[in-house]
């Protein structure tokens, strides 16, 4: 199954992206990981299964995130 | 002791609320935002489904949501972080002073100007003076939504209009309206600001700043968000960019109980409960010519009631009450313009129910008050 982890610039935008993806049946769960960039905040949302389709919900509710290396869209 | 000073801080709490902070302090003990481990992780939790309750009660998105210690703060973060740039700036004349004092600063440091408008019975000539302040640099207006010292409800919706038609940011202070009117932010107002331990019930040490986001708030507060921590550079977005630093987290659980309380009883019906006490005691009061109550009919009002006994300092009335057994606030309500306004030069005695007050007391309170006047006019 297709997996990519989606890096969150905050806790908050973190756990708001889970719920959003999880109320419209993407499979996701806020993660602790390693800093990724200046931005990151070390939350990051791990999908599994339709990645591409649960990023493309988050930038309709223009949340923002950061791809992480790790997995693939 | 029957409290009469919930303007300032309501008490009894909600037995929801106490219960809340009793599992805040027993299951949310770590830091909110901050590390992955399993206790972290729970209060990273607790606090953004307090987060998302108040959103939810005030019409926002969760990350705009700002905890805040008390609502000065969040006044303060809003007037001084909307208008770091400097510009002119428009505040009431029935502001407290966790506005008109950030206000009157930054004027005093002449980093902005500043104008103060007559709120006036009519609300139509209300919303004429604040236009009339207004001048092609005006970047914001700061309003209360209801006095603290009277009640009186402002024409918030026509004056956020009034901001809407401008361009200006409008910022209102909703710390004795919200729980009581139900306050969103579709009503216009940009940037809310109110105390989570008056009308939401929840514990002291606790405010709100709610934005729509139109307007970016500076930031005179940096430090720790647990986010982009290897930068000097302090986060540009809500919530993180407001909150350094170690959040109430038993606080903001504590309004999430708070909030549920007045959803659960119903705004309407806690405004409806409270005024009915409020005009019962002034209906025992008007009887007696030596009682000023600073209301006027064609004013609408939270349900706050201001009162003088003639001859009677309102300190002493406080301290005679306060012998019954009964709290009431005297003196300036830390709001010096408002009572200018008013022409109290000593204050005013302020009655303030809360869901949990009770006619019957307000009766009786209004018997010592008329025993007092007597006693000290005969």
């Amino acid at each position: 199954m297709a997996a990519c982890y989606a890096a969150m610039p905050s806790y908050t935008y973190a756990m708001k992206a889970e719920k959003l993806l999880r109320s419209r049946k993407f499979s996701c769960e806020v993660r602790r990981s390693e800093k990724s960039s200046e931005a990151g905040c070390g939350y990051s949302l791990f999908i599994s299964g339709d990645c591409s389709g649960a990023l493309e919900v988050l930038r309709k509710y223009s949340i923002p995130y950061t791809m992480l290396p790790g997995g693939g869209v | 002791m029957i409290n009469f000073d919930n303007a300032a801080t309501t008490f009894p709490k909600p037995l929801e609320v106490r219960a809340a902070v009793a599992e805040a302090v027993e299951k949310y003990g770590g830091n909110a935002g901050r590390g992955g481990h399993e206790l972290a992780m729970r209060t990273s939790q607790a606090v953004f489904e307090a987060r998302e309750t108040a959103a939810d009660f005030f019409g926002a998105e969760p990350e705009n949501v700002v905890f805040t210690l008390n609502c000065t703060l969040a006044l303060n973060m809003a007037i001084q972080g909307v208008m770091s740039g400097g510009g002119h700036l428009i505040i009431s004349c029935l502001e407290h002073n966790a506005s008109a004092r950030p206000a009157a600063e930054l004027a005093r440091k002449k980093k902005i100007e500043l104008s103060i408008a007559e709120i006036s019975d009519d609300d139509a000539k209300t919303v004429e003076n604040f236009r009339s302040l207004i001048c092609p640099d005006t970047k914001a207006i700061v309003c209360t939504l209801a006095s603290n010292v009277t009640g009186q409800i402002l024409p918030y919706r026509e004056i956020a209009k009034l901001c809407a038609e401008h361009g200006i940011c409008f910022i209102a202070d909703g710390a004795q309206a919200c729980g009581i009117l139900d306050i969103k932010l579709s009503d216009g107002i940009n940037i809310l600001c109110t105390a989570g331990h008056k009308g939401l019930y929840g514990i002291t040490g606790t405010g709100l700043l709610i934005s729509d986001g139109k307007f970016p708030i500076y930031p005179i507060i940096q430090g720790g968000t647990g986010s982009a921590s290897s930068s000097l550079k302090q986060p540009d977005f809500l919530p993180d960019s407001l909150e350094s630093g170690t959040l109430n987290i038993v606080g903001a659980v504590s309004v999430r109980a708070g909030i549920r309380f007045v959803k659960k009883l119903g705004i309407d019906n806690i405004f409806r409960h409270e005024d009915r006490i409020c005009r019962r005691f002034i209906r025992e009061l008007l009887c007696d010519n030596r009682i000023i109550i600073y209301r006027n009919p064609d004013c609408r009002y939270v349900p706050i009631v201001s009162f003088n006994i003639k001859g009677v300092t309102p300190e002493k009335t406080a301290e005679l009450l306060s012998k019954e057994g009964f709290g009431l606030r005297a003196g300036f309500h830390c709001a010096a313009l408002a009572h200018a306004h008013l022409g109290t030069e000593n204050g005013t005695v302020r009655f303030a129910p809360s869901a949990f007050s009770r006619e019957i007391d307000a009766v009786r309170l209004a018997n010592s008050i008329k025993n007092i006047a007597k006693s000290k006019n005969s």
